[in-house]
């Protein structure tokens, strides 16, 4: 050993000295054990519907990367500024950090880098595959349809988007009010969007002849036009003048109609909807009153939500139906029955029944129909039988012979909806067509499960275009596999809020800005699961010096010279980002 | 952390300690802090093994091996020939195991503390004669079983308190440390080397071959004994000015207890008589600090 030797010297007095180091023993032959680097899947990201590689945004955003987390975002969602600020954020409730002390705001800290990235007007670099020849026609321009024209133009394909309204955005733009989603945040997602090459034709309302038509000039088609009709009640009256349609009173007052709303007004309904136009009535001045068939732990709208709502002075009435509605001197006598708990249904909310013969009758000005959405026309839906029928997770495959390939998906064949289920819908629609056009129909059902975050259902766009994330293992990395001595206890951020006096006048955004430093400070509460940060731990613990810094991106190595196998660096990774596995 | 943790690197591969050696860790982390300018006197101890037989070192500064009683005397002699080529740069340290500090080395240590030798004395504590065979010493703690304390046998004497002696020489500076600790460890160690006179620092080692533990939780363990007060971290300089560094968690000592084969033989009251024990100890260094 050169090195040794000049550390030494020669021996110079009559002691023996040694003048070679250890290591021509190679110490690695005592292994059984054998330590690696391996990424594993943090539960965050495998509950995110769009599979967002959320352990890594929190980490780039600790680290001050407002840019290259908010860039982290857009691999797999299109629309941070829309989902950082209505999506009902189940990666939340998977979140590690919530059995220790309190989940990561990850919902905030998406806003915060979305706003950031609008604000300092940032220009995305994002991974793509070069052109294709094949066109896509997207009909619809939700959420769903958006996140479908996103994906594909990032993997090559020339898209056109067709909407028959005079804006993009669906129920984003015409449905969900200010308060909760102001318009600039839902430009600048589109905006984005349009950036990557997606073409948005709107006021361009397709009919199924039109449909047809396109099967010449296109090699696949996107279906994804939402539920925009609303369901009938079923009762005598729901047709007289003062009972109308939720949805299509937000659709007025997103296009900036400010109705008349004296009085009290009934919202029939437990949904998303039902919340909405409650929430806006009070807005306008009005009084709202939900009536509800089952209870409010049963109600499909998001739980903050009703709370909210509750908080503005929105009565709530649990376990009542609509009997009849009658005209009554310029007013209307809404007639409730009385419902009880019969059972739970597969969805494990309540199912009920009447409850007698009791009744109860309510002089209201006006009553808005709000029990859920179903599609406008038959022909949005997708054929239920058949050969030629491909069923994924979140959207329906079309193959028939006559006709390019035509994908139906968003609200139209959702499980569950919602904007991110949508973009999930977009994303797994463009995946399957590029590898029907890539490797053709048989690959689909394979490639798919290829690019699913952890054991899915949620796919990933950086695993299917075989980025870093492609590497990771699908293991979800579960509460007891964090070290948690290298964290300490630290509250959670508390959302800032517009005073409940301020949210009664106007249709501001109820959620307020947070500063950089509170959002680096929650997201450094982040225990990035199954992710590396760096932090060295398996370097300095390393008894052996067997961890060996280098050029690549993991910046180390193992050494399997010298590594005895210890274990010591996978067990002191703060985050399970290494796997100790037996030699063979 | 700092820097001195991620560079500089003073030990080579290929010694021969055992998987997941903590005595290992610490000689690491000492160097790191102390830089090559540093002579090791090495009395009788595991590390005689590690570093290396002749002719190879494990070591990348020099290394004087030395009888098992001679630590602090041989160190006394090395840094009064340094003085004697003017060099006083160099830090000299003596690197003693348990039984070279609390036993056998016990005598030249108290001597040359005595005389206030500047130079830095480490005891890194694997609780008992590890690398004759896990014999039982002086630092063995109430409760272990070693080879010559097996089976109802256990130890049920308490471990010497090594530190308070030490303080009761007055010497400028004396600490804990313990390698799952590695910035206070590294901190002690500089600020240590700044100090003239006797230094004294008394390092925390797992030994997974003779606690009966498992490779890997060799940091995991060395952490707990903090977390429960079993071994406290703190300094004390000139002999009276106590400061803790580490706000316990106060995790019962059962929690360290159970994930030890050495211990495994002790009952519910045996370790709630321990847990006495620990909380008076810990009473009484508060008091001082
Ligand atoms: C009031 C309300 C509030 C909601 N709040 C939330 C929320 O807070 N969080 C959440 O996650 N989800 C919420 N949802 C659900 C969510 O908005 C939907 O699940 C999502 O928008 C579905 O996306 P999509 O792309 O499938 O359809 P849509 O958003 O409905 O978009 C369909 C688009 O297709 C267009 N279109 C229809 N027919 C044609 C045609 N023939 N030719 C051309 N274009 C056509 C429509 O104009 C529309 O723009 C809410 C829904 C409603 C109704
Ligand atoms: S701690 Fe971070 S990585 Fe882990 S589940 Fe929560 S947000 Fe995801």
């Amino acid at each position: 050993m050169a090195k040794g030797k000049e550390m030494m010297g020669p021996p110079s007095i009559l002691i023996p000295c040694s003048y070679i180091s250890t290591e021509s023993n190679k110490t690695g032959a005592w292994r059984f054990l054998r330590p690696r680097y391996e990424e594993k899947t943090s539960p965050c990201s495998a509950a995110c519907p769009a599979g967002e590689d959320i352990g890594r945004i929190e980490m780039l955003a600790t680290q001050g990367l407002f840019k290259e987390a908010w860039e982290t975002i857009l691999w797999e969602n299109p629309f941070p500024g829309v989902c950082g600020r209505v999506c009902y954020h189940p990666c939340e409730r998977a979140c590690n950090r919530g059995e220790f002390d309190e989940a990561i705001a990850i919902h905030t800290i998406e806003r915060f880098l979305s706003d950031t990235a609008a604000r300092n007007d940032f220009k995305p670099v994002l991974e793509r595959l070069p052109a294709r020849k094949e066109k896509i026609a997207i009909i619809g321009s939700g959420p769903g349809g958006l996140a479908g024209a996103y994906f594909l133009a990032l993997l090559g394909y020339g898209c056109d988007v067709f909407e028959s309204m005079p804006e993009p955005g669906g129920v984003l733009r015409w449905g969900i009010p200010s308060y909760r989603l102001p318009l600039s945040a839902l430009r600048n997602d589109v905006s984005q969007i349009e950036s990557q090459g997606v073409r948005i034709y709107t006021g361009r309302r397709i009919t199924r002849d039109l449909l047809e038509d396109m099967y010449g000039t296109y090699d696949g088609v996107f279906v994804c036009c939402g539920h925009s009709a609303s369901r009938s009640l079923g009762i005598p009256g729901e047709n007289l003048k003062g009972v109308t349609n939720g949805l299509d009173f937000l659709r007025r007052v997103r296009e900036g109609e400010i109705p008349s709303v004296e009085g009290l007004s009934v919202i029939i309904g437990g949904g998303n909807t039902a919340v909405d136009v409650a929430r806006s009535v009070i807005r306008f001045g009005g009084k709202a009153l939900i009536a509800y068939r089952r209870r409010r732990q049963d109600m499909p709208a998001f739980e903050d939500e009703v709370a909210m709502l509750l908080d503005e002075g929105v009565e709530l009435r649990e376990l009542v139906a609509p009997i009849t509605i009658t005209e009554e001197s310029g007013e209307y006598v809404l007639t409730l029955g009385s419902m009880k708990v019969a059972g739970e249904d597969t969805d494990g909310r309540a199912r009920v029944e009447r409850d007698g013969d009791t009744t109860e009758e309510i002089r209201v000005k006006r009553v808005f129909k709000a029990i859920g959405e179903v599609a406008a026309e038959s022909w949005f839906e997708p054929p239920e039988k058949g050969t030629d029928i491909k069923i994924l997770n979140t959207c329906v495959m079309v193959n028939r012979p006559d006709h390019p390939a035509v994908v139906f998906g968003g609200d139209l064949t959702a499980g569950f909806k919602s904007v991110v289920n949508a973009v999930a819908s977009g994303k797994e629609a463009a995946i399957a067509l590029d590898i029907v056009f890539r490797k053709g129909l048989d690959s689909v059902d394979e490639g798919l499960a290829d690019c699913m975050v952890g054991d899915g259902p949620a796919h990933s766009m950086e695993i299917h275009m075989k980025g870093e994330r492609y590497k990771r293992s699908s293991h979800i990395v579960p509460y007891e596999e964090i070290n948690t001595d290298y964290f300490s206890f630290t509250q959670g951020i508390t959302q800032p809020r517009l005073l409940r006096d301020e949210r009664l006048t106007s249709f501001e955004e109820v959620d307020l800005k947070i500063s950089a430093s509170v959002a680096m400070r929650e997201s450094e509460r982040c225990f990035n699961c199954g992710l590396c940060n760096q932090c060295d731990n398996c370097y300095i613990y390393c008894p052996d010096m067997s961890v060996v810094h280098d050029s690549s991106i993991q910046g180390r190595h193992v050494d399997y010279d010298y590594c005895k196998g210890c274990g010591i660096c996978v067990v002191e990774c703060p985050r399970n980002a290494m796997s100790l596995e037996e030699e063979d | 952390m700092e820097q001195t943790m991620h560079e500089n690197e003073y030990l080579y591969s290929g010694h021969v300690a055992c998987s997941g050696c903590g005595a290992a860790i610490a000689m690491r982390f000492l160097l790191k802090a102390l830089g090559e300018k540093t002579i090791i006197v090495l009395p009788a101890c595991c590390w005689s093994i590690i570093a290396g037989p002749y002719p190879q070192s494990s070591l990348k500064v020099p290394v004087i091996h030395s009888a098992f009683e001679a630590g602090g005397a041989v160190a006394s002699g090395v840094r009064a020939a340094l003085d004697v080529k003017g060099d006083t740069e160099t830090t000299v340290v003596t690197w003693a195991g348990d039984g070279g500090t609390f036993d056998i080395g016990f005598q030249a240590l108290s001597g040359a503390v005595e005389r206030n030798e500047d130079f830095i004395y480490v005891c890194y504590d694997n609780e008992a004669y590890m690398n004759t065979g896990i014999q039982r010493s002086s630092s063995t703690p109430y409760g272990a079983w070693t080879t010559t304390t097996p089976g109802i046998e256990w130890k049920k004497l308490r471990k010497k308190n090594i530190v308070e002696a030490l303080v009761a020489h007055r010497i400028p500076y004396a600490a804990t440390a313990n390698i799952a600790f590695p910035e206070d460890l590294v901190r002690k160690a500089k600020k240590a080397k700044e100090i003239k006179g006797s230094r004294f620092l008394h390092i925390y080692s797992s030994c997974p071959t003779g606690w009966r533990i498992p490779s890997e939780m060799s940091i995991k363990i060395a952490r707990m004994a903090v977390q429960t007060n079993i071994f406290p971290l703190y300094e004390v300089e000139d002999g009276v000015n106590y400061t803790i560094n580490y706000k316990s968690k106060e995790y019962p000592v059962r929690e360290y207890f159970k994930l030890q084969g050495r211990f495994k033989h002790l009952s519910d009251k045996d370790l709630e008589q321990i847990q006495e024990m620990v909380n008076e100890d810990w009473q009484r260094l508060l008091k001082k600090a």
